[in-house]
C-alpha cells in the first residue's frame, strides 16, 4: 500500500522538479558569480553542490511545512472530514496532480523559451487543485495572499538590501583613495557578517543536537563566533596584491571582492535550496506521509523527516550534475557586465531576503529577488547597462503561471480522481 | 528562468573608450598631414587623407554600434542624453581632423613662412589637446567601476580643467594665425585665404570638441 501508484507518481514527479529546480534555476543564483569570474565553472558546481543540499536538508522544512499544509488546510481530508474514508486519498492524489501540473508547465514554458517561476508553479497548482477540491472556500486564501504579497515584497526588499549593501562598499572601499587598503582592511568585516548570518539560519537545529532547548542567547553567540572565525580567515587569506599595481587600483579591488563573492556565492546557494525545496517536497511530503499512514490518516503533526528533504536536496544536486552545470556555463558567459564588488552586493540582498522569507514558511523566487537586488545595485549606479524589459517579462510570467498551473493541476486532479478511486 | 542574463545589457562605458581609442588614431594624423601641407608634399598630403577618412570611418563603425546598443528601455548610471551627446561631441574630433585633412587635399594651397608657423604652432597646441581628451576618454570605464566617486572622480575633474585651459590657449593661436593671415592677404589671394581659414577653422574646431567632452563628463558627475 506505501508503495501504491500514486507514491510513484508523487516521487517521480517530485524528483523530476527537483532536477528542474536543479538543471535550471540553480544557474541564475550562480551565474553572477562564474560572469564576474570570482568562482571557476568546477568550483561554482561544487559550492553550489554542497550549498544547495546544506540549505535543503538543514532549513528546507519551513517552507515545505507551508506547501504541504498552508495553502490547503489537510484537517478537511481526515476520514472524519469532508470526503469521509476515501479524504487521504483524494489529497495524496491532489498533491501528486499539483507536481505534476507544476512539472508539465514548467517543461512546456522551457520548449517555448518562456521565463516560468518553480515558486510560482506549483503553488498555482497546488490552489487549483485546492479549489476543485473544497471549493474557492477551501483554500486558505489568507495564506496565498501572505505568499502573493511576498513575491512582490522579496524583489522589492532584495533591491533595498543590495542598493545599501552596495552604497556601503561604494563608501568604504570606492571613494577610498586607496580602495585597494580599504578592501583589505574592510573585507573580514563583510565576511563576518555574511557567516554570522550564514550560521544563525541552523545554529538553532544544530545546537539542538548537543543540547536540549538552546536558549536564544547560546544561538546569538555560537553564530557570532561562527562570523568571527570566518573573519580571521578572510584576514588571513585577504593580501593586498605584491608590488607597486600599476593602471587601475580597481583592477585589484575587483579580484578581492571575487574571493569575497564566493561567500555570498554559497549563502545564495544556501538560501535558494532551503526556499526551493519545497517546490518539489512539499507536495511529495504529503503523500509519502499520507501514505505512511497506509492512506487512513493524514498525519499533520510531525515535521517533514529529513530524509524526505535529502531527497529533494539530492535531486537538486543530481540536476546540477547532469544538466545545470551547462546552463551555469551559458549564463556565466552572459553575465559579463557585473563585477564582484557589484555581484557581492546584489548576491548579499538576495539571499538574506530569501532566508528571511525561508524563515517566515515563505516560498519565494530566489531569481525574482535577485533580479530584484541587482535592480537594487543599479539605482545605485553601480551597473553600465540594465535591460529593463526583463521586468515587463517577470509581470508576464506571473500573470501567466498561476491560472495556467492551477488549471492544468484541476484537471489533472479530475482525470486522476475518476482512474483511481 | 532565462530572465535573469537577459537583465544585463552590454555597459557602454568600455565602447565608448573604443571608440574614444579609435577617434585618438585619427588625431595622431593631424600633426604629420600638416606638416606634409606646410612642406608642400601634396602626395604625402594625399596618402594621409586618405589614411585618415579610412581612420575616421572606422571610428564611425564603433559610434553606430554604441548608438545601436543603447536603446531607450536601458537602464543606465548615467542620463541616456549626456551618454549620446559624449559620443557625438567625442566623433566630431574626428571628423573635424577628417575636414582638415580634406580642404589640405584639396587645394595646393602655399602659405607664407611666418603663417606656417602659426599653423604648425596651433596644430601642437590641438595635438596636446587631444592627448588629455584621450586620457579622459579612457578613465570612463574606471570611473563606472569606481561608480562615479571617490578618486577616480577628482582625477577627471582635474583633466577636464586642463582641456577647458588648453582650448583657451588654442583659440588665442587661432586667433594670431588669422591676424598673420590677414597681414599676408596680398600674398595668400582671395582663394587661399579662403582655404585657410576654412583649414584654421578645422583645427580649433578639434579642441572645441574635445572640450564639450570633457563638460559632458562633468556633468554626469554632478551630484543628483
Amino acid at each position: 500500500m506505501i508503495f501504491a501508484p500514486i507514491v510513484w507518481i508523487a516521487l517521480a514527479t517530485g524528483l523530476y522538479m527537483a532536477w528542474n529546480i536543479g538543471a535550471n534555476d540553480v544557474a541564475n543564483a550562480m551565474g553572477t558569480s562564474v560572469g564576474s569570474g570570482a568562482l571557476t565553472l568546477r568550483r561554482a558546481i561544487i559550492v553550489a553542490g554542497v550549498f544547495e543540499f546544506g540549505g535543503a536538508v538543514l532549513v528546507g522544512g519551513n517552507v515545505t511545512e507551508t506547501i504541504r499544509k498552508g495553502i490547503i488546510d489537510p484537517v478537511t481530508f481526515m476520514p472524519g472530514g469532508a470526503f469521509g474514508a476515501d479524504g487521504p486519498m483524494i489529497l495524496a492524489i491532489g498533491m501528486a496532480c499539483a507536481l505534476l501540473a507544476a512539472a508539465i508547465w514548467l517543461q512546456a514554458a522551457t520548449l517555448f523559451g518562456l521565463p516560468v517561476s518553480t515558486t510560482h508553479s506549483i503553488v498555482g497548482a497546488v490552489v487549483g487543485f485546492g479549489m476543485i477540491a473544497l471549493g474557492a472556500e477551501g483554500v486558505a486564501w489568507g495564506k496565498v495572499g501572505e505568499i502573493v504579497a511576498s513575491w512582490v515584497v522579496s524583489p522589492l526588499l532584495g533591491a533595498v538590501l543590495a542598493f545599501f549593501t552596495f552604497v556601503i562598499i561604494r563608501r568604504l572601499v570606492l571613494r577610498q583613495e586607496d580602495p585597494v587598503a580599504a578592501t583589505v582592511r574592510w573585507a573580514p568585516y563583510m565576511v563576518a557578517v555574511v557567516g554570522t548570518l550564514l550560521a544563525l539560519t541552523f545554529a538553532y537545529k544544530g545546537l539542538k543536537q548537543v543540547m536540549p532547548d538552546p536558549h536564544p542567547m547560546t544561538v546569538m553567540l555560537a553564530s557570532l563566533g561562527f562570523g568571527g572565525v570566518a573573519a580571521i580567515a578572510a584576514r588571513m587569506l585577504v593580501k593586498a596584491p605584491e608590488g607597486n599595481p600599476s593602471g587601475s587600483p580597481y583592477v585589484y579591488v575587483e579580484r578581492i571582492f571575487g574571493g569575497l563573492q564566493i561567500v555570498t556565492a554559497a549563502l545564495v546557494a544556501f538560501a535558494h535550496g532551503a526556499n526551493d525545496v519545497a517546490n518539489a517536497i512539499g507536495p511529495l511530503a504529503a503523500v509519502l506521509g499520507i501514505a505512511g499512514a497506509g492512506f487512513t490518516d493524514v498525519p499533520t503533526a510531525n515535521p517533514v523527516p529529513t530524509w524526505v528533504l535529502a531527497i529533494g536536496g539530492a535531486g537538486i544536486v543530481i540536476g546540477l550534475a547532469t544538466w545545470g552545470w551547462r546552463v551555469i556555463a551559458t549564463i556565466g558567459k552572459h553575465i559579463t557586465e557585473i563585477t564582484p564588488t557589484r555581484g557581492f552586493a546584489a548576491e548579499f540582498g538576495a539571499a538574506v531576503t530569501v532566508l528571511l522569507a525561508t524563515k517566515m514558511g515563505l516560498p519565494v523566487s530566489t531569481t525574482h529577488t535577485l533580479v530584484g537586488a541587482v535592480v537594487g545595485v543599479g539605482l545605485a549606479q553601480g551597473i553600465g547597462a540594465l535591460n529593463l524589459k526583463t521586468l515587463r517579462d517577470i509581470a508576464m510570467s506571473w500573470i501567466a503561471t498561476i491560472p495556467a498551473a492551477a488549471a492544468l493541476s484541476a484537471l489533472l486532479f479530475v482525470t486522476f480522481r475518476a482512474i483511481l478511486l | 528562468m532565462r530572465t535573469f542574463h537577459q537583465l544585463f545589457a552590454r555597459s557602454p562605458f568600455e565602447p565608448l573608450a573604443k571608440h574614444g581609442e579609435r577617434v585618438h588614431e585619427v588625431v595622431q594624423l593631424l600633426k604629420p598631414v600638416t606638416d606634409a601641407f606646410l612642406a608642400e608634399d601634396w602626395n604625402r598630403v594625399a596618402e594621409l587623407d586618405e589614411q585618415i577618412s579610412r581612420a575616421e570611418h572606422k571610428a564611425d563603425e564603433v559610434k553606430e554600434e554604441i548608438r545601436d546598443n543603447l536603446p531607450k528601455s536601458l537602464f543606465l548610471p548615467v542620463d541616456r542624453g549626456d551618454l549620446l551627446r559624449f559620443l557625438h561631441e567625442q566623433d566630431g574630433i574626428a571628423d573635424s581632423v577628417e575636414d582638415v585633412a580634406v580642404l589640405m587635399n584639396m587645394r595646393r594651397t602655399v602659405l607664407p613662412g611666418e603663417v606656417g608657423q602659426a599653423m604648425s604652432k596651433l596644430v601642437d597646441k590641438i595635438v596636446l589637446t587631444g592627448e588629455v581628451w584621450f586620457d579622459l576618454s579612457q578613465s570612463l570605464p574606471d570611473l563606472q567601476e569606481a561608480s562615479f566617486t571617490g578618486p577616480e572622480v577628482t582625477r577627471v575633474l582635474e583633466i577636464a580643467q586642463r582641456l577647458n585651459d588648453l582650448e583657451f590657449q588654442a583659440d588665442q593661436l587661432q586667433a594670431i594665425l588669422g591676424r598673420l593671415a590677414v597681414k599676408h592677404e596680398e600674398e595668400i589671394g582671395p582663394i587661399g585665404f579662403f582655404f585657410l581659414m576654412r583649414i584654421a577653422n578645422a583645427i580649433g574646431k578639434t579642441a572645441n570638441k574635445a572640450e564639450n567632452t570633457a563638460d559632458l563628463l562633468r556633468m554626469m558627475l554632478a551630484p543628483s
